[in-house]
């Protein structure tokens, strides 16, 4: 109860101080809140993007090819190189540097080599995804202790038994939690890869109106973008909670 | 004391070398038992003397450099869940799992139905002092409660072969005869063979029918003590007292040279 006051506290007086900067800003640039709801109603009645419906649900749809890949890579990659030391201790270190590049700087060669299409925003998805879910795959390996692995073997566990009864529930955890970063970063690599250049998709109808200088429709536009990110890391820390809850 | 003409576990001159990056460690070396079927046979010895190794060896867990182990006159070649159960020196549990659960997986790995396998480790978690605790995680739990845990596992499986790697070392005294007093009930009901790690003389002279004194790193068997007192043992009677001062000094001495 206190908390959710906080929050609309907090959220209130964000929404104050922006409508007082947006007043007195020149309106071209900025926006106040009382001028977004206008521009948020025609979005929403399909009077200002009448392809926003077609927009969104692309940009969904790239996003679940990209994480579905980047969740399938990740922890093929991941168990790959935590079950087989000597690849876990030659590669496991490289990862975690390419990771810590900022991926940006692959989009450029990404939109050469894949096009403008869906592709490359996909290509982008999945590399931003595909490390966090791989990074915590190798740590979640590393967790398991092998005394259980052994006291498992003991009672009768087989290789398959030994990974599902003793490997995932021992790394649900670091797992669950590794998904989650790698969904909202497949999200983040899908919407900013469509602004940096595209033809369709959340992120185009972004850039359009931002180069026209349709500030309004811009800032309605990234609103409803924003229930997409915060919508799927509502439902990715749902998943986290239960989780944590079977695991603990 | 053979029950049908052959021992039900035999280990013929085993040894064993870990080698680990300070050097080898030789554990054990040219260590031979065997035991009879229905026999309460205990290890005791110094600390690290191969107790564990050799345990883990009959699990099929460890494979031994030489010789070899036969059970029911096959060799050992791996984990053998229907014929033995192990309760480790460390309980082992998986902490993901209640109590019960932790109890229930040996079933479960054998495809024990749900309902079958919840009824029977519920039984086991009365006697084991439990019964309250069937819900409660293992970091819920006492030191000596999680070891009962872990006995309840390996029992609910039912396995012929009980190998017991120091089961009551986490309890208090009062506890642990209790605990022993049961397990003798158990063993005596059930006739299972069991093969019994401790470093308490108690404990080996009250439940044992044998016990074997093994000696300092590299582990050998030193000496085997036959134990023909009916159950229950009074500690007290002169046999006893005159037992337990000479498996005294053969621990003792080869106590010294582990410490050394
Ligand atoms: N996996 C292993 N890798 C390397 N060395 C090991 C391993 N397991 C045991 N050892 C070594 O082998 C020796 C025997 O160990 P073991 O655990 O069998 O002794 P123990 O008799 O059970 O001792 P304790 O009474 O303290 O439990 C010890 O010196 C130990 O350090
Ligand atoms: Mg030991």
């Amino acid at each position: 109860m206190k908390v959710a006051l906080l929050r609309l506290g907090l959220l209130a007086a964000l929404l104050a101080v922006w409508e007082l900067a947006g007043r007195a800003a020149n309106p071209l640039l900025a926006v106040p809140p009382s001028a977004v709801v206008p521009a948020l109603r025609d979005l929403l009645l399909l009077r200002s993007y009448p392809r926003l419906p077609a927009s969104l649900w692309l940009t969904v749809r790239e996003i679940g090819v990209a994480y579905a890949l980047a969740v399938a890579a990740g922890l093929g990659c991941g168990f790959a190189l935590g079950m087989n030391r000597l690849l876990g201790r030659a590669w496991g270190p490289m990862i975690a540097a390419l990771y810590a590049v900022p991926a940006v700087v692959w989009y450029p060669s990404l939109m050469l080599f894949f096009g403008l299409d869906a592709a490359s925003k996909i290509a982008f998805g999945f590399l931003l995804g595909f490390f966090p879910i791989t990074l915590a795959v190798l740590a979640g390996v590393r967790q398991v202790n092998p005394h259980l692995v052994l006291v498992a073997r003991a009672y009768g566990a087989g290789v398959v038994v030994v990974f599902f009864r003793v490997m995932l529930p021992s790394m649900l955890f670091t797992l669950v939690g590794g998904l989650r970063t790698g969904l909202a970063l497949s999200v983040i690599g899908v919407v900013v890869g469509e602004i940096l250049g595209s033809k369709d998709g959340m992120g185009a109808l972004i850039n359009h109106a931002y180069g026209l200088l349709r500030t309004g429709d811009y800032v309605a536009l990234v609103l409803v973008t924003l229930l997409l990110v915060v919508g799927s890391d509502v439902l990715a820390s749902g998943l986290e909670r239960r989780a944590r809850r079977w695991s603990e | 004391m053979t029950a049908a003409g052959g021992a039900l576990i035999a280990i013929e001159s085993v040894a064993k070398r870990y080698v680990t990056s300070s050097g080898p460690v030789d554990a054990l070396d040219n260590v031979s038992l065997s035991v009879a079927e229905g026999e309460f046979c205990t290890l005791i010895g110094p600390s690290g003397c191969g107790k564990s190794t050799l345990l883990g060896m009959l699990g099929g867990l460890v494979s031994p450099d030489r010789g070899r182990l036969l059970v029911a006159g096959g060799p050992v070649t791996g984990p053998d869940p229907r014929r033995v159960a192990t309760v480790f020196q460390d309980a082992g549990l998986f902490p993901w799992r209640t109590a019960l659960e932790n109890v229930e997986f040996g079933l479960e790995l054998q495809g024990v139905p749900a309902e079958r396998r919840r009824r029977r480790a519920g039984e086991l978690l009365g006697p084991l002092g439990l019964g309250g605790f069937a819900e409660r995680y293992p970091r819920e739990l006492s030191g000596g409660m999680k070891q009962r845990v872990a006995i309840g596992r390996a029992l609910a499986i039912d396995a012929k072969i009980l190998l017991m790697d120091e089961p009551f070392g986490a309890l208090d005294e009062q506890t642990r005869v209790l605990m022993g007093e049961w397990l003798l009930d158990i063993w005596r009901r059930t006739r299972k063979t069991v093969i019994f790690v401790t470093h308490s003389l108690h404990e080996a002279l009250f439940l044992s029918t044998r016990v074997a004194v093994m000696t300092a790193r590299p582990g050998r068997i030193k000496s085997v003590l036959e134990l023909t007192m009916e159950y229950p043992r009074s500690m007290e009677s002169p046999e006893m007292v005159a037992l337990r001062a000479k498996l005294w000094s053969e621990m003792r001495e080869e106590s010294l040279r582990a410490m050394q």
